[in-house]
């Protein structure tokens, strides 16, 4: 038993990775409600102006990959001398980066209410705002939280992907415990298990969001 | 200098030799997920232990970072004389996560397909692979595409991630360019631009093809 006394070691150095992990997707995931948010709302209430600013936007950022613009944050951070440190960095990139797909949540959210809601509101003499604020937004919400559960599950499996820009985190504790136990099946393998106890919660949670999603219809 | 026309002349032969390498994994790896996301689906829709073999599999490898399962394939497998090289690592790390979502999608796919199709097609006298043939596997088709062409384009940028195990694809070939010459700008632009295009034409190739079918149909 021996030879696992440094892999126990390399085991708790990995749950610190872990911690840094979910503050860094907490510390994403915030701010990339809040823009996505705001983007949908450009896009399914704006004027021509905005919602084609949006589709833009959506577009640039879906079709490139997001450690294109890490990896560019990374080299161009220096150069511009704005004095940030590299983690919040890393947050601004990927909070703008995921507010792209969190805006296709919410869209899809207020526009699969059905229509009968808008009418019923508009008929009970709601001015604009009161049948946003009581009738839309709550259930829009409801019917956005399973995939928005999911999303988050998957930005913290992307929050990975900012040790490759040197960045510390899981991925990168688990790189440094393997350059020292060259152990990688364990310690990559006791990495994975703790993202897979990070997503899956998440991932049966947005289940069980779905099914009491369903219940009301 | 950004947009320096001499630099630029010499750094898009570079990338577009790296695209290739980019091109070549994803297309490789769609096209393997197609079968293997497919026997993969198969499996997990019968009952008993291949079954659940199958939905474990899913759940693990969409719950784990891309990078992580990169990281077992590249270190762990050399690790035990088992050695694989950076594309090979790469390849199959992509095609062991896009299997997991591909088989989801088969899943839905053939699940939005409803018991009255196969009642109304039994009721008509019709033989089993006849069934399948002309009335279940259309409507699956037709149901997979959007969600294949949304794999297609992510494949696209997860192939982006194989440069951490020093595959020389786009994304390193940037780094490398990055580095050596410190133009960061103009080496970002060429590779957000290659990226773009390229998932604009996986996007394009899919509605196409939705289209035709529709026609079809």
């Amino acid at each position: 038993m021996k030879e696992f006394a440094p892999l126990l070691h390399g085991y708790w150095y990995l749950f610190r990775g872990a911690e840094m992990t979910l503050l860094m997707a907490a510390a994403a995931v915030v701010p990339a409600t809040f823009v996505g948010i705001l983007l949908a709302l450009a896009q399914v209430f704006g004027n021509r102006f905005a919602r084609s600013a949006v589709v833009g936007y959506l577009f640039v950022i879906r079709g490139i990959p997001l450690l294109v613009l890490l990896t560019f944050v990374y080299y161009l951070l220096p150069l511009t001398g704005i004095d940030l440190p590299p983690f919040w960095g890393v947050v601004v990139v990927m909070a703008l980066y995921y507010a792209a797909f969190m805006s296709e949540v919410f869209r899809a959210g207020i526009l699969s209410l059905p229509r009968a809601q808008w009418d019923a509101a508009r008929s009970l003499g709601m001015t604009r705002q009161l049948m946003l604020r009581i009738v839309i937004f709550p259930q829009a919400l409801r019917l956005a939280s399973p995939p928005f559960v999911s999303l988050c599950a998957n930005l913290v499996k992307a929050t990975s992907l900012v040790s490759i820009v040197g960045l510390w985190e899981l991925t990168m504790a688990s790189r440094e415990i393997v350059e020292r136990t060259l152990a990688p099946f364990q310690i990559f393998l006791g990495a994975a298990a703790i993202y897979f106890c990070i997503c899956y919660t998440l991932a049966l949670y947005g289940k069980y969001l779905e099914r009491r999603a369903l219940v009301g219809h | 200098m950004p947009l320096d026309p001499h630099f630029i002349a010499r750094l898009i032969p570079a990338l577009i030799e790296g695209a290739e390498v980019t091109v070549e994994l994803a297309i490789l790896t769609f096209a393997i997920c197609l079968v293997w996301g497919l026997i993969v689906a198969l499996a997990h829709s019968t009952r008993g232990p291949l079954s659940w073999i199958a939905g474990a599999y899913i759940q693990i490898v969409r719950n784990t970072p891309l990078l992580i399962q990169l990281y077992i394939v590249f270190f762990g497998f050399s690790m035990i004389g088992f050695g694989l090289s950076g594309f090979a690592s790469g390849l199959l790390a992509l095609c062991i996560q896009n299997g997991g979502y591909m088989a989801e999608i088969y899943r839905g796919g053939l699940q939005a397909v409803s018991l009255r199709q196969y009642e109304a097609g039994r009721a008509l006298g019709m033989r089993r692979a006849t069934l399948y043939r002309t009335v279940i596997i259309p409507q699956v088709v037709a149901r997979i595409i959007p969600p294949m062409t949304n794999q297609a384009i992510s494949i696209i940028k997860d192939t982006s991630q194989v440069a951490a195990i020093a595959v020389m694809e786009m994304m390193k070939v940037a780094e490398v360019w990055v580095e050596s010459s410190a133009n960061t700008y103009d080496v970002f632009l060429g590779v957000a631009v290659i990226y773009l295009a390229l998932t604009s034409v996986a996007g394009l190739a899919g509605k196409l093809f939705e289209r035709q079918l529709a026609f079809a149909q």
